[in-house]
C-alpha cells in the first residue's frame, strides 16, 4: 500500500447528504471541504449557513445541495442561530440530531465572533466549522480579520499591513472540548476531525483552510496543491485542541521548504518583496515556535511529501 | 398553507440541486485513458512494467510474474544482463532515484523458476508453420510468440545447444548458464521444435526453408567479430584474440597457454566481460577503450565491477602499434578524443599531443563488436550497412514471408532488443499470415509517455532505491559464481512499493476523493482494467481538473471539449 | 355592525375562577407568570434595564421547578432573537423580552423573524433610546419596529400583559407572525398590582401546543432561507401582508375566547365613555389609566370626553378605529413617542387611518409625555380643554 494522504489509516466514510449540481465555481476548494464536512456529519444533522460562498453553494430556493435541513441565517448570528435549534431539537427529545454550522472567516473571524465567543463560554452543543479563504470572497475579494500578513485584497490593495488572528487559539482559549485545524489538500484529516468532533458534545470549533480560487489567484485545478503546501510550508500548521490545553499536532512542515514555496503559487502573493517574504518566514517560524511551546513537544513530522 | 399548483414556494425547500446541468460549464473533460510509462516506452520489449510491479507490491508474485511473461519469456535473464534503459526515464527520479526495476525482474525471475512455473500454453494451432533460424535471444522470443499465438515453430541453431549469445557470450559471473537453460527450456516446453547443429549455411538451404515454411525469422546473431588487422601484423599469430573467441574458449576450458599479462581493446559489454572473465582466470588484465568512462558503451555498473576487481581502465585511449618483444608484447598507446564532428554511431579518435604511453602484454583481446554472417540470406533479402534491413515494427525483410531480427537485424548488441525484436516479429510474421486476433506491435514514445509533470509525487513517500548486494570481491576473483544476489523478499516489496505505476489506474480513489462536484463515481461493474473503474459524470462534472492535479500518476487526463 | 369587544373589566378586582390564583405582582412578574402559563420551551434572553425583572422571574420559576424551560442566557439580545428565531422553527415555542436598545439591536432579526413566519412572542418594556442614556418609558424603540412584520400589543397594566402575552402566542401561531407586547417602563414594568394568574389547564386548554407543519427536522428534509429571486420575493412579502391583515379578526376571536375561558377580555381597542363624545382622548400604554381618571372627572363635570384606547398597534386596525369615532368630532392624541420629522406615531397614523373617511373627526396631537415626563390626569384634563377650544394643526404638538 502507498501512502496517499497525511491520514493513511483513517478511511472516510461519506455518507450522501451534499449533493452535485451545486453553484461553486469549479474546482472550488470550499465545495470540497463542504462534501467533508457534510459527508462525515451525515444525515441527522441540521446545519446553519450565514450569508457566504457556502450560502451560495447551497442552492437557489427551492433547491438544496445538502440532504438536510439547512437554515441560513445573518452574516453575525450563525453560533446563536444553531443554539437556538440545538436547544429546541434538546426539548423534542431529539438528542441524535447533530447540530452544524458551516460559516466564512468574515461570518467567524469578524462579525459573527461575539456569538461564537458567547455561544463557546455557554458550551453550546455545536459543531462549528468554519471554512476559511481568508476574507470576504463572495463580496469580491475584501479582507477579512482572517487576511493574512500582506495578503492583496481589493480593501488592501497594497498588501494587509496586519496579520490574522489566530482563530484556533482563540477558540481554544474558551477551553471547548475540541478545537482543530484542517485543509482541503488532507481530506482523510479532515474527515477524521469532522468524525471525531461529531461524537463529542459541547461547542467542537474546526476551521478550515479552503483556498479560493478568485481571491487567492490559484488556477482551477490548483485549490488542493495549494492547500497541501499550506501545510507543508509550515503556514497552516494542522492541529488539534482538546479542553483547551492537550495539543496534538497532526502534520508538520516539511523540511526544508520555505514558505515562498507556498507563497507563490498565489497571485495575492504577487506583489511581495524577498524582504517581505523573508518577514512572513520569520513570521511563520515564529507561530511554530509558539506552537511547539503549547504543544509541549517537538515537533515531528508525521508526514512527508514532495511536490514538483 | 396552499399555493397555486406550479408555483415556487418562497420558503422551505422541496428539492435538491441534483436536477440541475453543471456539466454545460465544463470547457474541458477529463477522460481515463491508459498512458504509457517512460519505463514501458524505454523497454525493448515493450514490458507493462508498472503493472507487474504492482502485483509485487500486492504479494501477487505469479500474477506479477505472469504480467512480466507476457512480453518477455526470459526475465530471470534480463534481470541479470539487462542494460535496464526502462529506469532511463523513471518518474522516481523527482522524488530521490529512480526504481530498481531490473532488480525486481531478477527476483521475479528467479522467484518462478525455484517455484517451477510454467509459460502461459500456446494457443490452439492456427495451421501454419514458421522457421526460426538462430536459436538466440531473438530466436527463442520468436518461437515463444509464436506459440502463444498457434503456430507451429522450427528452431534451426547451428550449435549444440539453443542459447545463442545467451549461453556462449555471457560470462557465468554475470549470467549462470542454468538459469538461462531454465528459462529457455520453458520455451521449449511449449512444443517448440528444436533442431540444434543444423546450420541454414547457404542460399540453397533458405530457400528450401522458405519453401516449407509459411515464413521464416532470420536471427543467426554477430558471430563474426571485427579485427584490428594492425594489431595482428605486430603481434603474430596466436598473441591476438577475439572477445568471443577467447569467452567460448574458457567457457570450454581451452585458455591455458596464453601468458599472464592480458590487454583487452574495446569499451562494451564484450570487452568488460573478456577483462573480467580474465581476472578471475588470474590474468593481469589492462583494458583500453576509445570512449571515455562516461560514454563507454558498457554499463556503468560492471565497469565499477571490473574496477574493483582490479581491471586497469585506460580510457580515451587506443592502440597504435604492437611489436613482439622478449618479454612480451608491447603496446604503444596514446590518449585520444573523439571527433565530435564526426557521423553518429562513427568513432573518430583524433590523438591527443603528448599523450602517448605503453603498456606490456603477453596476449591481447579484441572486444571492438561482431558483424553478422548473412551469406545464406542476401541473395533474398537486402542487407544495409552489413545488417538486415527489417521494418522496426514487424520486422519484415524485402522478401515476402521473411522477417529478420536481433544482432542479424541491427547494431545495438542487447539482449533485451533481440527479445523485443523476436516479440515483434512474431506479431509481424502472424500480421503476414493473417492471424484473426494479432496485430503489429505498436511502439510507444517518449512523448506519449507520462511525464514528470503529470506525476503528483505528494502521495509517495521518500523511500530508499534497494540495490542488489554484490559478492564481495575477494570471493567474486575465485570463480564464477554470479556477482549480484537476488533481492529478499522484504527488498522486492520496498522496491515495488517505490513505483509510482505512472499511466496505469490502479484505483487509488484520488479523483474521486478531491471532486469537489462528486462528478467521478467509480462503476464497480467496470471489469479492473488500466483505465480504472471510474466514470465521470457528464452532467455535474465543471471540467475544473483537479482530478487529472491530484491523479498521482497521470491516468487521467483533460480533453477539450470542442462542440 | 361592530367587531368591537369593548374592555368591560378594568374597574375593580378581577374575578377568581377555579384554579387561578391572585397575587401582587409588577407588570414584570406578571409577564413572566403568564409566559409560564404559555409553556414556552425556550426562552433565549439578554438583560437590560428595566426588562431584568422578567427574566429574573423566569430564572426564580425555572429553579423551583414550576416552569420547564430551556433559559438560553445569551450573549447580546441580538443572538437571543437569532437564537429565538431558529428555536421556533426547529418546531418548539419560544419567548423572549427586552427593552430600548435591546430591541435596537434585535431590529435587523425582528425583520428575519416576520420573514421567516416564525411565531415568537416577545415582551418589550418600552424605554428612551439613547443617545443621551435614559431610562425612561417612552414607546419610540417598539414604534421604531412598526415596519419590522411584527405584531404589536400595547397594554396598560400587569394583569393585561399576562394576559395578552398568552393571547399573543395564541395569535402569532395560528397566523406565523411574531407578536410583541409592550407594556412601558416603570409605570406598568415596575408597578406592583393585584393580578389573576389564570390556571394551567384553563390556558392549556386556550392554548394548544406549538406544532408546525414546516419545521428544521432531518426526518422532513426541508431546509430554509435559500436564496429567492424576484418574483418569489415580491410573493413572500405580499404573503406576510395578507397573513397581517387577518390580525385583526384573529386577535379579536382569540380575545373573545380567552374572555370566554378566563372571564378577561380587552378587545383590540376599547372605547371608554364614549357614549355622546364631543372628544375623545386617543392613547395607548399606561396613558390610558391616567386618561381613564380625567375622563371621569371631565365627565363628572359634564364634559362630553372619552377614552379610545388603542391595543393593536400593528397592524393598525383601521376599519375598527374608523368605527370607533365615528360620529366623535374631535379626537385628542396623547403620545409618549416622538419621531423626528413625524412627531408623534400615533397621531400620524391614526390621521392615515382616518384619511378619505366620510366626515372625519379632527385630529391634535400632543407630544406630553416624551421621554418618560408625567403626564397626569389633570394634564390631560387641560389638554384636552385645550384641544376643545382650538382648531388642530397637522404636526404634533409639543405640550408639558
Amino acid at each position: 500500500m502507498e501512502p496517499f494522504h497525511a491520514e493513511p489509516n483513517y478511511i472516510i466514510e461519506e455518507a450522501p447528504v451534499f449533493s452535485s449540481g451545486h453553484n461553486a465555481c469549479p474546482g472550488c476548494g470550499e465545495a470540497l471541504a463542504v462534501r467533508y464536512v457534510l459527508n462525515s456529519m451525515g444525515p441527522k444533522t441540521v446545519a446553519v449557513i450565514p450569508p457566504s460562498c457556502i450560502a451560495i453553494i447551497s442552492g437557489p430556493q427551492p433547491y438544496s445541495s445538502m440532504r438536510i435541513p439547512v437554515y441560513q441565517t445573518t452574516l453575525e448570528a450563525s453560533a446563536a442561530s444553531a443554539a437556538g435549534i440545538r436547544r429546541a431539537l434538546v426539548r423534542q427529545g431529539k438528542d441524535d440530531v447533530n447540530v452544524l454550522v458551516i460559516a466564512g472567516d468574515g461570518g467567524t473571524y469578524d462579525i459573527g465572533f461575539q456569538a461564537l465567543s458567547g455561544a463557546a463560554e455557554r458550551n453550546e452543543d455545536m459543531v462549528y466549522v468554519c471554512l476559511d479563504n481568508e476574507g470576504y470572497m463572495n463580496t469580491g475579494a475584501q479582507k477579512s480579520s482572517s487576511t493574512p500578513y500582506l495578503a492583496y485584497t481589493t480593501s488592501t490593495p497594497g498588501g494587509k499591513p496586519n496579520d490574522k488572528k489566530d482563530i484556533a487559539e482563540i477558540m481554544a482559549a474558551h477551553r471547548v472540548p475540541y478545537v482543530a485545524t484542517a485543509t482541503v489538500g488532507y481530506p482523510e484529516d479532515l474527515a477524521r476531525k469532522v468524525a471525531k468532533a461529531k461524537e463529542m458534545r459541547g461547542l467542537r470549533f474546526i476551521v478550515v483552510l479552503t483556498p479560493c480560487l478568485d481571491g487567492w489567484g490559484v488556477p482551477d485545478d490548483g485549490a488542493v496543491r495549494v492547500s497541501r503546501l499550506a501545510v507543508q510550508t509550515g503556514f497552516f500548521p494542522l492541529y488539534e485542541v482538546e479542553e483547551g490545553e492537550r495539543y496534538a499536532i497532526n502534520v508538520g512542515p516539511t523540511p526544508g521548504w520555505p514558505v515562498e514555496r507556498y507563497l507563490e503559487t498565489q497571485r495575492r502573493y504577487r506583489h511581495l518583496t524577498a524582504d517581505q517574504v523573508a518577514a512572513i518566514q520569520a513570521h511563520v517560524d515564529h507561530k511554530w515556535s509558539l506552537l511547539h511551546a503549547r504543544a509541549k513537544v517537538e515537533c515531528v513530522p508525521m508526514f512527508q511529501g514532495a511536490e514538483i | 398553507m396552499s399555493r397555486p399548483p406550479n408555483e415556487i414556494p418562497t420558503i422551505w425547500t422541496t428539492g435538491f440541486t441534483d436536477v440541475f446541468n453543471t456539466g454545460t460549464w465544463r470547457a474541458a473533460t477529463p477522460v481515463y485513458a491508459w498512458r504509457p510509462s517512460p519505463c514501458l516506452v524505454d523497454c525493448p520489449i515493450d514490458n507493462a512494467i508498472p503493472r507487474w510491479i504492482k502485483y509485487i507490491s500486492e504479494g501477487d508474485y505469479q500474477q506479477a510474474w505472469l504480467e512480466l511473461v507476457e512480453t518477455n519469456p526470459f526475465p530471470a535473464v534480463t534481470g541479470r544482463v539487462c542494460h535496464h534503459p526502462c529506469e532511463g526515464h523513471c518518474n522516481r527520479e523527482v522524488l530521490e532515484a529512480v526504481v530498481g526495476i531490473n532488480g525486481l525482474e531478477h527476483f521475479l525471475g528467479d522467484h518462478a523458476l525455484d517455484h517451477g512455473w510454467a509459460l502461459p500454453e500456446a494457443a490452439e494451432p492456427v495451421g501454419k508453420r514458421v522457421a526460426v533460424v538462430g536459436g538466440g535471444p531473438a530466436g527463442l522470443s520468436c518461437a515463444y510468440h509464436l506459440r502463444r499465438l498457434g503456430y507451429q515453430v522450427t528452431i534451426f541453431e547451428a550449435r549444440e545447444r539453443l542459447g545463442g549469445l545467451l549461453r556462449h557470450g555471457i560470462p557465468e559471473y554475470r549470467l549462470a548458464a542454468q538459469v538461462a537453460d531454465r528459462e529457455i527450456q520453458r520455451v521449449v516446453d511449449l512444443g517448440v521444435e528444436v533442431r540444434t547443429s543444423t546450420s541454414v549455411g547457404d542460399s540453397q538451404a533458405f530457400a528450401q526453408l522458405r519453401e516449407e515454411y509459411d515464413a521464416v525469422f532470420v536471427a543467426v546473431g554477430a558471430q563474426q567479430a571485427k579485427r584490428l588487422p594492425h594489431l595482428d601484423a605486430g603481434a603474430g599469430a596466436g598473441r591476438v584474440l577475439d572477445g568471443l573467441d577467447y569467452l567460448r574458449r574458457c567457457i570450454e576450458g581451452a585458455t591455458r597457454g596464453l601468458g599472464e599479462r592480458m590487454t583487452v581493446i574495446g569499451g562494451g559489454s564484450a570487452a568488460v566481460d573478456v577483462a573480467r572473465t580474465a581476472r578471475r582466470l588470474g590474468h593481469r588484465v589492462s583494458m583500453v577503450a576509445l570512449e571515455t568512462r562516461a560514454v563507454m558503451p558498457a554499463q556503468r555498473e560492471e565497469v565499477e565491477e571490473a574496477l574493483e576487481e582490479g581491471v586497469a581502465l585506460f580510457d580515451g585511449a587506443m592502440v597504435t602499434r604492437v611489436e613482439a618483444t622478449a618479454g612480451g608484447l608491447r603496446l604503444d598507446c596514446v590518449k585520444v578524443q573523439l571527433d565530435p564532428t564526426a557521423p553518429a554511431g562513427e568513432l573518430r579518435p583524433l590523438p591527443v599531443d603528448g599523450g602517448g604511453f605503453v603498456l606490456e602484454a603477453d596476449v591481447i583481446v579484441t572486444a571492438i563488436g561482431q558483424d553478422p554472417n548473412l551469406t545464406a540470406f542476401g541473395g533474398d533479402i537486402r542487407v544495409d550497412a552489413g545488417v538486415a534491413a527489417a521494418a522496426p515494427d514487424t520486422a519484415a525483410t524485402t522478401a515476402a514471408g521473411v522477417f529478420a531480427g536481433g544482432d542479424a537485424a541491427g547494431t545495438s548488441r542487447f539482449v533485451s532488443v533481440a527479445i523485443g525484436d523476436g516479440r515483434r516479429a512474431a506479431y509481424g510474421i502472424a500480421a503476414y499470415l493473417g492471424h484473426p486476433d494479432a496485430e503489429v506491435v505498436v511502439r510507444h514514445t517518449l512523448e506519449q509517455a507520462v511525464n514528470r509533470n503529470e506525476v503528483n509525487v505528494f502521495y509517495f513517500d521518500f523511500a530508499e532505491r534497494n540495490e542488489k548486494a554484490k559478492a564481495p570481491v575477494a570471493e567474486r576473483l575465485t570463480g564464477f559464481a554470479e556477482v549480484n544476489r537476488v533481492f529478499t523478499p522484504e527488498q522486492a516489496a520496498a522496491e515495488a512499493a517505490r513505483c509510482l505505476t505512472c499511466g496505469t489506474c490502479i484505483e487509488c480513489d484520488n479523483c474521486f476523493v478531491f471532486c469537489p462536484d462528486m462528478a467521478v463515481k467509480k462503476d464497480d461493474s467496470k471489469s479492473d482494467s488500466p483505465e480504472g473503474r471510474y466514470v465521470i459524470l457528464d452532467q455535474y462534472c465543471k471540467g475544473c481538473g483537479l482530478c487529472v492535479a491530484e491523479c498521482p500518476r497521470g491516468a487521467v487526463h483533460l480533453e477539450q471539449v470542442t462542440q | 355592525m361592530t367587531t368591537l369587544t369593548t374592555g368591560a373589566s378594568q374597574a375593580g378586582m378581577p374575578e377568581l375562577l377555579p384554579g387561578d390564583v391572585r397575587m401582587l405582582l409588577t407588570g414584570n412578574y406578571a409577564v413572566s407568570y403568564g409566559a409560564m402559563r404559555a409553556r414556552p420551551q425556550v426562552v433565549p434572553i439578554y438583560p437590560i434595564t428595566p426588562q431584568t425583572p422578567i427574566a429574573e422571574k423566569i430564572s426564580d420559576l425555572q429553579l423551583a421547578g414550576e416552569f420547564d424551560v430551556d433559559l438560553m442566557t445569551a450573549e447580546s439580545e441580538h443572538s437571543a432573537m437569532s437564537a429565538c428565531i431558529t428555536a421556533s422553527l426547529t418546531g418548539v415555542r419560544v419567548f423572549t423580552a427586552t427593552a430600548s436598545q435591546g430591541l435596537m439591536l434585535m431590529h435587523e432579526m425582528l425583520h428575519y423573524a416576520s420573514g421567516a413566519m416564525t411565531p415568537i412572542v416577545m415582551v418589550n418594556v418600552n424605554r428612551t433610546i439613547g443617545s443621551p442614556w435614559g431610562f425612561w418609558p417612552d414607546q419610540t424603540d417598539s414604534l421604531a419596529q412598526r415596519d419590522t412584520g411584527w405584531i404589536q400589543l400595547y397594554t396598560e397594566n400587569g394583569q393585561e400583559s399576562l394576559d395578552t402575552v398568552i393571547q399573543a402566542f395564541r395569535i402569532a401561531e395560528q397566523l406565523l407572525v411574531p407578536a410583541m407586547v409592550i407594556h412601558e417602563a416603570f409605570y406598568i414594568s415596575h408597578a406592583l398590582e393585584p393580578v389573576v394568574v389564570p390556571a394551567q389547564e384553563r390556558v392549556d386548554e386556550y392554548l394548544p401546543p406549538f406544532a408546525p407543519q414546516h419545521r428544521l427536522d432531518p426526518e422532513i428534509g426541508e431546509s430554509w432561507g435559500n436564496v429567492v429571486n424576484q418574483d418569489m420575493f415580491y410573493r413572500h412579502r405580499k404573503r406576510l401582508g395578507e397573513a397581517m391583515a387577518r390580525v385583526p379578526e384573529t386577535a379579536i376571536a382569540a380575545d373573545t375566547e380567552y374572555e370566554a375561558l378566563m372571564g378577561r377580555g380587552y378587545g383590540i381597542l376599547e372605547r371608554y365613555r364614549m357614549e355622546g363624545a364631543e372628544i375623545a382622548v386617543v392613547a395607548f400604554g399606561a396613558m390610558c389609566g391616567t386618561a381613564r381618571v380625567a375622563v371621569d372627572r371631565l365627565r363628572e363635570a359634564g364634559v362630553s370626553v372619552g377614552l379610545l384606547k388603542i391595543k393593536l398597534f400593528r397592524p393598525f386596525p383601521i376599519e375598527q378605529v374608523r368605527a370607533a369615532v365615528a360620529g366623535v368630532p374631535k379626537l385628542v392624541v396623547m403620545e409618549r413617542n416622538f419621531s423626528p420629522g413625524v412627531g408623534g406615531v400615533l397621531h400620524q397614523e391614526l390621521k392615515a387611518a382616518l384619511y378619505g373617511m366620510a366626515d372625519p373627526p379632527q385630529v391634535h396631537g400632543y407630544l406630553a409625555g416624551v421621554g418618560g415626563v408625567n403626564v397626569s390626569a389633570r394634564k390631560i384634563e387641560e389638554l384636552v380643554g385645550k384641544a376643545m377650544t382650538e382648531e388642530p394643526v397637522a404636526e404634533s404638538v409639543w405640550q408639558r
